[in-house]
């Protein structure tokens, strides 16, 4: 037997070994402590997460359906890194939960899913990846069972998910139409821009929008957001669209580099519409989850402009961008979460005179939420600087100078949630709450990321090395 | 090809689906008679209107059908050539039964295999 298959799969391993000891423990149900089983999961996604750093060797298998390198390694370390955070973060909400085991084993099976996805080099590959990463989603954000709401989003999300799914299904078997082949590799030489092939990538693009939530794919996005448990939101916007972001950059530039000049301009009329709607949007949302969503829309067309770049340079940018978004998101999500699980409340209005009571917490989010602005002494600021920078080297500065003046706008609606947290006083102020030590753990790992990343310019060259090869 | 490649796909797209449902609703005789109402294969005439609400329970069941049906269907190209791969693929085989054999313990300790 082979067993270069064990190495180079050791993620998908790992991820594979976790679900069915959670599995065996759920079967076995000799555990009754909820708390314990939380300490266990938590040890083993640690675990999962060290385990990514070492032993990374190059390769493919199953005759190249399957490859994985450096930059794969380090894409995957993201998301297992988020995973753990979004981990922590559950903590004080799945203790009382019924179904823990089960939150947990949905969710690794997408992380399973992702993984697949990203380390594909052929659409047959990539489309299990994504569907095993999205169905079980559908059931995570029902997770709230006793809520109407959260079934509403599930229901939404399973049915504009399929959708998606069913037309970019329909542009792939185009594709193999067109140039009889599934490989990443083969096709990328066979792809001609008769319309044909040029509708088929159109087709796979508006399923790639879809899982981004860029404009005009995103209606789908708040209301999933609102509905759905705060950490499972936190999944949604960092690690679906983390590892959805990954393989984009692998099919846009490597497949389809012979259409570039067709993506750049669909690129571009989409991140400016997801830039500005995301935008205008979020100055009007009281509920804070809907606010997150509209905000990552926006996000998410600045990373849209890294990509019509083309090159490395824009490759580099953007996963720098997604590890520094991981930080600072999930560090503001955790202040939400730490607010729905102790009282339920997640509006705007809700969360005024926090400081007085939970300066930790306040100070959390202030940085997370300045580092999502893109504010000079948080990594943000150089995260998204990257992005701009390697956007204007195709000189498309009317773009370039749309997107900059949005960032002005964007600083509006953060700095009104810091408004509310430091400055407006209320006649009785949130009491305190009492997060978990783990939840504690969380937000140091968050704000250290958002701001040590910044300064950790080894990082960055790391990136680009890396991709370069 | 070109844009005459799309027309003629949507063109084929719509006669395919359309020209079955045409083609037999024009060929075929239509006779109606009371034995055509009944239900086929099931002998039985229902009692009361069919409009009603089934027990989720059905679902649970049909689904863990479903499961093990597809398992079987995976273990016959298997079988055809277990002597060819031999012994590591006895042990994926075995590794892909034990995963499926996980899925029905959890349904059985969850009491979906108990009837309401």
């Amino acid at each position: 037997m082979n067993f270069d298959a064990f190495i180079l799969m050791k993620s998908e391993m790992s991820l594979t070994l976790i679900i069915f000891f959670l599995l065996i423990l759920k079967v076995w149900d000799g555990i009754k402590d909820n708390t314990a089983l939380l300490h266990v999961v938590n040890f083993l996604l640690l675990i999962n997460l060290i385990t990514g750093f070492f032993g990374n060797t190059d390769g493919s298998l199953f005759s190249g359906m399957f490859h994985t390198n450096n930059t794969i390694y380090l894409e995957k370390n993201i998301l297992k890194l988020g995973m753990f955070i979004i981990s922590l973060q559950s903590f004080d909400w799945l203790k009382n939960h019924k179904h823990l085991l089960e939150f947990y084993i949905l969710m690794l099976c997408t992380l399973l899913g992702m993984d697949f996805m990203i380390s594909s080099n052929n659409f047959l590959m990539f489309f299990l990846g994504l569907e095993l990463s999205s169905i079980p989603l559908a059931a995570l954000a029902n997770f709230d069972l006793e809520k109407r709401k959260s079934s509403e989003s599930a229901l939404k999300m399973i049915l504009s998910s399929a959708f998606a799914s069913a037309i970019m299904l329909f542009g792939i078997s185009i594709l193999y139409g067109v140039t009889g082949t599934l490989d990443f590799t083969e096709m990328a030489p066979l792809l001609t821009t008769s319309q044909l092939s040029i509708l088929a990538f159109l087709f796979v693009f508006a399923g790639f929008a879809f899982k981004l939530s860029s404009v005009p794919f995103h209606l789908w996005t708040a209301d999933v957001y609102e509905g759905a448990p705060v950490s499972v939101t936190s999944y949604l916007s960092v690690i679906s669209k983390g590892s959805i972001v990954f393989i984009f950059i692998t099919i846009l530039f490597q497949l389809f580099k012979s259409y570039d000049t067709i993506w750049v301009n669909v690129l571009n009329i989409s991140l400016l519409l997801s830039i500005t709607i995301g935008n205008l949007f979020a100055m009007r949302q009281e509920n804070i989850k809907r606010f997150l969503a509209f905000s990552s829309i926006a996000q998410m067309g600045y990373i849209l402009l890294a990509l019509t770049n083309g090159t490395q340079t824009g490759e580099s940018a953007a996963i720098f961008f997604l590890l520094v978004y991981t930080f600072s998101n999930l560090g503001a999500f955790g202040v939400v979460a730490l607010l729905s699980a102790e009282t339920g409340k997640e509006t705007i209005s809700d969360m005024k005179g926090f400081y007085v009571n939970n300066k930790f917490a306040s100070w959390v989010m202030a940085i997370c939420l300045f580092s999502l602005a893109g504010i000079p002494p948080t990594a943000g600021f150089f995260a998204k600087m990257f992005l701009v920078t390697a956007g204007a080297e195709k000189g498309n500065y009317t773009v370039i100078s749309i997107a900059v003046l949005n960032m002005v706008v964007s600083l509006y609606y953060y700095l009104r949630i810091i408004k509310a947290i430091f400055i407006d006083k209320p006649d009785t102020p949130l009491a305190k709450l009492n997060g978990s030590m783990m939840m504690k753990i969380s937000f140091v790992i968050c704000i250290s990321g958002a701001i040590i990343m910044g300064f950790a310019s080894n990082l960055f060259e790391y990136i680009n090395t890396i991709t370069g090869k | 090809m070109g844009s005459a490649a799309l027309i003629l796909l949507l063109i084929c797209g719509v006669a395919f689906a359309s020209g079955g449902m045409l083609l037999s609703w024009g060929i075929a005789k239509s006779s109606k008679n009371k034995v055509k109402d009944e239900p086929y294969e099931c002998g039985i005439p229902t009692t009361g209107t069919s409009w009603i609400q089934f027990n989720v329970g059905y679902y649970l069941f049909a689904l863990i059908f479903l499961i093990f049906d597809v398992e079987l269907v995976f273990m016959y190209p298997w079988a055809v050539a277990v002597k060819k791969i031999g012994i590591g693929g006895l042990i994926e085989i075995i590794v892909f039964m034990f995963i499926l054999f996980m899925g029905l313990l959890y349904a059985w300790r969850k009491g979906a295999l108990k009837w309401m």
